[in-house]
């Protein structure tokens, strides 16, 4: 799972701005090198001088401390003062606007601005804040797709050290993914989150977002922030809640499409020994499988799980948006069926990691267990289901089975769906649990 | 006073010696000349005598004992004094207290109808034998049974010793508290009781782990653990109390009932107050056995998932609570 680029206060005074006084105008540019600008690649320092006065720090304030409790970076859309950045750099203002409120910090220096967030897009990780005055200077959103392999240049201020401009490479979309992101071979840092990915002509090609380390970024698509800020240009004056009830309906569009997707498509069998169970179902699913191989023990597990291995940012501990699934495949030649049921016992004891979420967010786990009958194969299931508190109608829902058909062999499984709503989660848990089989 | 009298040596409020004195004078102290020889070391050879004087009255005089002659209520020190009926004085670090033939005794207690006495189970030796043989055999099959990897002799060694040694100390403690309190230690009794309790602590989880796999029960189980748990301590401090007290068998099985709910309920203060941290862990039975041990049917899945409604309004009054 890769990270978010949100700083967390960073313990150093904040660095001035480099060189206060230039103009941040988008002309010419000044220097004038020997050589003929066309045959030159855009040079960098151009660049950074043409734009940087686009880009601006973004400040969470928390209320009671009066100071930052993160950073994030934003850049300027329209010449009303709405600028981009991530869901994942304001989602404290969005959960907790009681508490937490934003604030920019312009190139140039000066006192830092009060901003208030327009709209979000959690899905995509985006948001939309405005300032209340009006920005000479600009970046105006256009999607055109640059080749693989062209030159990016990634801005922000990524921990806290001024604004920086990372070179880096563009290659595309991340294939198979569940939430659409770009990628980006470059340097990008906590701090950086909300900045622009720019082409060598200074376009906009998409937001900063995550990172895995090792020049692997993730940026996204610049598209998703200009359908959030044509969205943002007509929106009203919201008020917290209706941020939440925002971020509600977009969690509730996400899974309605999961859940379609995933009933659309059939679900392929993949083969454990003499059982059969849900195999990749989806594309987006990301599939391992392995076997620890220890001469002492007188017992196999086979595991094999999938999961999107993506999640959606609601706030800084709750994650959502996750579809998982595990298979642990028993058996032994040496135990017997007591013994093996011990084993076994301990297998389906032992439940997969829950989604992040703390006590705040979500309910306790409430759960059913019962004897079921698979097509003649009788599992052990129980069905889990724990409610979000701010945004009700959605669950966390987590299927558990274990096959009883036979004394020394058999296959744990199950299955964890973060954010959906009670109905679809049943739908996909039927669905799944439908796919066990046993082939003898 | 009467013509007869007691001479009590008491410790604390008990009697530990009694002597009839009938002549008179009557001579008390360590020395073997005296009528009532006291052992102790603060008392002199010839410390005190009792008298007839000519009224008739007894009196007792300190005949020039090194530590003196006390009287107890009020403490004072005294060379001579005039008994009267439960007069005590201290000599030494011995307390005597003197009484008349006519000193008034109290009600015989009123007891059961007398029947023969009866060897409790416990208390044959045989018991005992088979008792901790099947509490051993229970702990080892246990450790085999529940031991998946490679055979452990060291675990086994201990699921063999751990209970003895268990025994020996619960039934050691049990036995100096009858020992103190009713002059017996009753250690084999103690012992059988421990180890018929520690053997029903073992069997019954399993057992009741058993019966609610085969049936498919679901959430009652480790209400009815915890029950099971209760009855087994409720039995098995009646029987080691038996064994201490001289109480009324009806007034113990009283008050151990109401100590045994107490405690039952504090155990469970969290849940019976609805207070539920907050936690990510599933709360559904794990016991998974051979398929022959199920006896519940199986529903088939559309029915599984079609009753899951009240799940959902469980988590959602949940999520109302705040």
């Amino acid at each position: 799972m890769f990270a978010f680029l949100l700083a967390a206060v960073l313990a150093q005074a904040p660095v001035a701005p480099g060189e206060p006084g230039t103009p941040p105008d988008a002309g010419v540019p000044e220097a004038s090198p020997e050589v003929p600008i066309s045959a030159l690649p855009p040079a960098t320092h151009e660049l950074f001088r043409r734009i940087e006065g686009r880009v601006a720090q973004v400040r969470i304030i928390e209320r009671r401390s009066g100071t930052r409790s993160s950073i994030g970076s934003a850049f300027f859309v329209s010449a009303a003062g709405h600028a981009v950045t991530n869901y994942h750099v304001v989602s404290d203002v969005v959960i907790h606007p009681e508490d937490y409120t934003a604030e920019l910090v312009l190139r140039g220096g000066g006192e830092p601005v009060p901003v208030r967030l327009v709209d979000v897009d959690v899905v995509h990780d985006l948001a939309v804040i405005q300032m209340a005055t009006p920005v000479a200077d600009f970046f105006a959103l256009e999607d055109r797709e640059p080749p693989q392999g062209a030159r990016l240049f990634a801005m922000g201020n990524p921990r806290d050290l001024g604004t920086t401009i990372v070179e880096g490479t563009y290659n595309g979309l991340i294939q198979d993914a569940l939430y659409e992101r770009l990628h980006f071979s470059g340097a990008i840092n906590p701090g950086m989150s909300g900045g622009p990915t720019l082409t060598g002509e200074g376009r906009v090609v998409g937001v900063n977002v995550a990172t895995m380390g090792n020049q692997v970024g993730f940026l996204v698509p610049v598209r998703f922030a200009r359908d959030l800020l044509a969205r943002a240009l007509q929106a009203k004056e919201p008020d917290a809640q209706a941020l939440l009830d925002t971020v509600r309906a977009q969690l509730m569009d996400n899974q309605q499409r999961l859940t379609e997707r995933l009933l659309e498509a059939p679900l392929p069998r993949h083969t454990l020994g003499s059982y059969r169970v849900p195999g990749r179902w989806s594309p987006f699913l990301k599939c391992w499988g392995d076997t620890p191989h220890d001469p002492e023990v007188p017992y196999t597990v086979t595991n094999y799980q999938c999961s999107s291995e993506e999640d959606i940012y609601v706030s800084s501990n709750h994650r959502t948006g996750v579809v998982a699934f595990l298979h642990q495949y028993a058996t032994s030649q040496k135990l017997g069926a007591l013994r093996f049921s011990a084993l076994y016992s301990a297998l389906f004891s032992q439940d997969p990691d829950a989604v992040e979420a703390t006590r705040q967010d979500v309910t306790n786990y409430r759960c059913k267990s019962e004897f079921v009958d698979v097509d003649g194969l009788p599992v052990r299931a129980a069905l889990c289901l724990r409610a979000y508190r701010k945004f009700p109608g959605l669950y966390d829902v987590v299927l558990r089975a274990a096959t009883l058909n036979a004394g020394t062999s058999g296959v744990d499984t199950s299955l964890t769906l973060a954010g959906f709503t009670a109905e679809n989660g049943r739908r996909i848990a039927r669905r799944y649990l439908e796919a066990l089989s046993w082939t003898k | 006073m009467d013509e007869v009298i007691f001479l009590e040596v008491l410790e604390g409020d008990i009697v530990h010696a009694r002597h009839r004195l009938e002549r008179f004078p009557a001579s008390v102290g360590r020395a073997y000349t005296n009528d009532v020889i006291l052992d102790d070391p603060k008392v002199s050879a010839e410390h005190l005598r009792i008298e007839r004087r000519e009224d008739g009255a007894l009196v007792l005089r300190d005949v020039g004992s090194h530590n003196g002659t006390y009287r107890v209520e009020p403490w004072a020190p005294l060379a001579e004094l005039e008994l009267a009926p439960d007069t005590r004085v201290a000599v030494g670090d011995t307390v005597l207290r003197f009484r008349a033939r006519n000193h008034p005794v109290e009600d015989t207690v009123i007891g059961q109808a007398p029947t023969a006495p009866r060897a409790r189970v416990f208390e044959r030796p045989r018991t005992f034998s088979l008792a901790l043989l099947a509490l051993l055999c229970a702990s080892l099959l246990e450790e085999y049974l529940s031991n998946y990897g490679r055979t452990d002799w060291g675990e086994l060694m201990v699921a063999l010793v751990a209970p003895l040694g268990l025994i020996l100390l619960w039934a050691g403690g049990w036995s100096v508290a009858s020992r103190i309190a009713r002059r017996q230690f009753h250690y084999r009794a103690h012992a059988t009781i421990a180890t018929l309790v520690l053997l029903c602590g073992l069997v019954l989880p399993v057992l009741l782990t058993l019966v609610g796999f085969s049936l498919g029960v679901g959430s009652g189980l480790p209400l009815l653990h915890h029950a099971a748990f209760l009855g087994l301590m409720g039995w098995g401090l009646y029987w080691h109390l038996r064994y201490v007290t001289r109480w009324d068998p009806r007034r113990l099985v009283r008050v151990l009932t109401v100590v045994t709910l107490v405690f039952g309920v504090l155990s469970r203060a969290d849940d019976l107050l609805g207070n539920e941290s907050f936690s990510e862990a599933l709360d559904f039975p794990r016991t998974l056995l051979p398929p022959a041990f199920r006896v519940a049917g199986a529903r088939p899945v559309e029915d599984f998932f079609e009753d899951t409604s009240s799940l959902q309004e469980q988590v959602d009054a949940l999520a109302r609570e705040e």
